[in-house]
């Protein structure tokens, strides 16, 4: 069947013209961290190196480069919530009181400014407008970094709840605080910097 | 005529129960946690009551699930800054020397 053994030694550099654009965009969507991403994307073609052999080109070569890649970027992601002061995501987070009535009748109901109104889009389309991508960017930026780690974890990567909480050993509890303020920060910030604006 | 009393009562209920029901602010925390795990009965009667009759509540919800749904889809598909020659060449370079 096999007409020719697969080679013991890739060609780095044919690999990194082939997938290395894309394994950058693929990490620096996630940690938006250029130098970070930089560095991910050469640990994981390390790490392909030394496990080419068990790779012997099954399936395909662009799978198995995210597949190493997917598990640097929680390493990175692992070592940010180490390292993060105690407290970090938890105490920092903006609350975002302004965004609701703070006196009179109707306190903790939407202030009618900084209410949700109707974006008219959908996910399909907001995918295919790399300007929008750019806004999603530095909306999370302002973020801890513990709290955008699991908003990505949990809403690009989909992975779920308890096994974020196993990742990054936190609480079920915390996580779901952390996740709410992401929310509730990101979708005020997309409003703000994208729906309303007139020119887009 | 009919339909003026039906607005009233309409108005009416909706204020009793905005009166009553945890407020939007609350709310947004309970919207974002349907999303991780299964609710209380009561929080789920809370959540459907309070968005039966709060429009930015429903915009709310509909507009986290819109992210989730368009960053998910852009997963797989991620654009942005492209890999710059220089960073290319020295991680050409540290991988040739790790050989």
């Amino acid at each position: 069947m096999e007409t020719q053994a697969p080679a013991k030694q890739p060609d780095c550099a044919a690999w990194l013209d082939q997938h290395g654009d894309y394994l950058f965009k693929y990490a620096v969507f996630r940690l938006r961290d250029q130098t970070a991403a930089e560095d991910a994307v050469q640990e994981t073609f390390l790490a392909a190196i030394k496990a080419y052999e068990n790779f012997q080109g099954r399936g395909s070569e662009r799978t198995w480069l995210v597949g190493i890649m997917k598990h640097k970027i929680t390493d990175h992601f692992r070592r940010v919530a180490r390292e993060a002061p105690v407290g970090e995501g938890e105490d920092e987070a903006s609350e975002h009181a302004e965004l609701f009535r703070e006196s009179g009748q109707w306190t903790g109901h939407w202030d009618p400014d900084h209410a949700p109104t109707d974006w008219q889009a959908t996910p399909s389309e907001l995918v295919e407008r790399i300007d929008f991508w750019r806004v999603f960017g530095d909306c999370l930026a302002p973020l801890p970094q513990r709290t955008a780690s699991v908003f990505t974890l949990r809403e690009v990567d989909g992975l779920k709840s308890d096994e974020i909480c196993e990742l990054l050993n936190i609480s079920a509890n915390n996580l779901w605080v952390m996740l709410h303020r992401a929310r509730l920060h990101l979708r005020n910030c997309l409003e703000v910097n994208w729906f309303k604006r007139p020119e887009r | 005529m009919a339909l003026k009393v039906y607005d009233k009562l309409k108005h009416s209920i909706r204020y009793f129960l905005l009166r009553r029901l945890p407020p939007c602010q609350q709310m947004v925390e309970t919207i974002s946690q349907s999303m991780e795990r299964k609710l209380t009965l009561r929080e789920r009667t809370n959540m459907k009551l309070h968005l039966w009759i709060c429009a930015w509540c429903q915009w709310y919800m509909e507009h986290l699930h819109i992210i989730r749904n368009a960053a998910r889809a852009k997963a797989a598909d991620p654009s942005g800054p492209s890999l710059s020659a220089e960073a290319r060449d020295r991680i050409k370079r540290n991988l040739t020397n790790q050989n």
